[in-house]
């Protein structure tokens, strides 16, 4: 699959300005609370060199939930996983900066992996875009380290999301995300709606918003009924091909 | 002076510094210099320093955006142009934004955080901006206006920083993803009548 290369492009510019954030000021260590949900260890990491690689990147990500970027070294990293520096060093003979970009790579799989199954097991194209919001959004909404790098280092993940690097990532995700909704409509309009998708995703997770909240699935099957399927059928009123909605999902009735 | 001047005129003095130096260089001295006015007055009105200078700067340049959009959509017709105005606009007035293009390029990282304020600011200006708009028309049924202005604020505050497959450069393709993406699931099917 293309996902790990595409998201190579993102997060190879992340890692560089991870790089950048080391000597960056940033808050005392919190207490130790159990930030890392176990549930992501089961997603597969794209390539496996080492059986400890996968214990390192979870290592790392418990490390960053609680102590960012700047404060986390392969010390800690080493310690959180139980294994020597030496071991560390041997997975990742780059160190700390080669880690740091291995987790983005690793975390940018499991979100895709997660909505790729989401997608490809759909029945509809409402519970596509509908499953595909939710399951994006819970992931960003719930990924400690990532709750914890918007809290106190905000300039590492912002800049990502503005202009250049924000294209990127609308790219990368409607690239990915295109092909399923194909199944329902043609490619081009897939791509338009796969990157509108990826739109909405991002701009609730940046700014939450007090009334929705799109990893609950009622939330996002709503935002989907009202706006986004009629935006859909407008988007195709000029091509031949019907849109395959079954009517009982249409959020008002035809005209 | 009052003080309300003396704040108007340090900011625009800050802005002519940002564009020739940057921001990492813009110090409350040259500020004040630029400005013709001490280091003592220049702190008296901002008491939080360089720091606070430059966060109003910001902020006045997003307020001078908005006093263009509303030039720009004056007379407009009805939500469906308006949108498409500010749309371009909008886009424009970040593509040839000089000095935002060149701080972006040279000092992200100090120029995104004050941006990310902004932008949650400009968000709400723009849902407030759509207001008036979308309580002249007759929404989709169910649909809660606060609501409504908040989706297309988010939408509109996506799009204008990163078209993607979009060209809002191009008058058809604005309109079409106006009456698409952004108005289809908003204003009631009677009046979004050319696209269906």
């Amino acid at each position: 699959m293309g996902v790990a290369g595409g998201s190579l492009r993102v997060v190879s510019t992340f890692a560089a300005e991870a790089d950048a954030g080391f000597s960056a000021g940033a808050p005392g260590r919190q207490d130790d609370r159990s930030l890392v949900s176990e549930r992501r260890s089961d997603a597969g990491a794209p390539h496996a060199e080492s059986p400890h690689r996968d214990r390192i990147i979870d290592g790392a990500l418990a490390c960053l939930a609680r102590f960012g970027t700047s404060k986390t070294t392969v010390e800690d990293i080493a310690r959180q996983s139980g294994l020597s520096r030496a071991t560390v060093y041997r997975v990742f003979p780059g160190g700390r900066d080669e880690l740091l970009a291995a987790v983005i790579d690793t975390e940018a799989a499991r979100l895709f992996s997660a909505l790729g199954v989401r997608l490809g097991t759909a029945h509809s194209l409402p519970e596509a875009l509908a499953g595909g919001i939710a399951e994006a959004s819970a992931r960003l909404r719930d990924h400690a380290a990532l709750r914890y790098l918007v809290e106190h280092e905000p300039e590492l993940i912002l800049g990502h999301l503005a202009f250049e690097d924000y294209e990127n990532l609308l790219e990368v995700a409607s690239s990915f995300t295109a092909p399923f909704l194909a199944r329902w409509m043609r490619q081009d309009e897939a791509e338009r709606v796969a990157e509108w998708a990826a739109r909405v995703v991002l701009s609730y997770a940046v700014s939450p918003s007090d009334r929705t909240d799109l990893a609950e699935p009622d939330h996002a099957d709503a935002f989907v009924r009202t706006f986004m399927l009629p935006g859909i059928e407008a988007l195709h009123a000029d091509s031949n091909r019907p849109i395959d909605i079954s009517a009982h999902h249409l959020p008002t009735p035809h005209p | 002076m009052a003080v309300d001047t003396v704040r108007q005129r340090l900011i625009e003095a800050a802005y002519l510094c940002v564009s020739r130096r940057g921001m990492a260089k813009t110090t409350v001295e040259d500020v004040a210099r630029q400005a013709g006015l001490s280091r003592a007055t220049a702190y008296r009105a901002f008491p939080g320093g360089r720091e606070e200078i430059l966060e109003a700067t910001v902020a006045w340049a997003a307020t001078e955006f908005f006093l263009g959009l509303q030039r720009q959509v004056e007379g407009a017709a009805d939500l469906e142009v308006v949108m498409e105005r500010g749309l371009v606009f909008a886009r424009r007035s970040i593509v040839d934004h000089d000095v935002l293009q060149r701080v972006m390029a040279t000092e992200p990282d100090r120029l995104l955080p004050a941006l990310t304020v902004e932008s949650n600011r400009i968000r709400a200006g723009i849902a407030l901006f759509l207001a008036p708009y979308l309580a002249e028309r007759k929404l989709a049924p169910g649909l809660d206006s606060a609501d409504a202005a908040d989706v297309l604020a988010r939408m509109i505050l996506s799009y204008i920083s990163a078209p993607g497959r979009w060209d809002l450069e191009d008058p058809e393709q604005v309109a079409v993803l106006v009456r698409s993406e952004l108005l289809a699931g908003i204003v009631a099917p009677e009046r979004s009548g050319k696209f269906r």
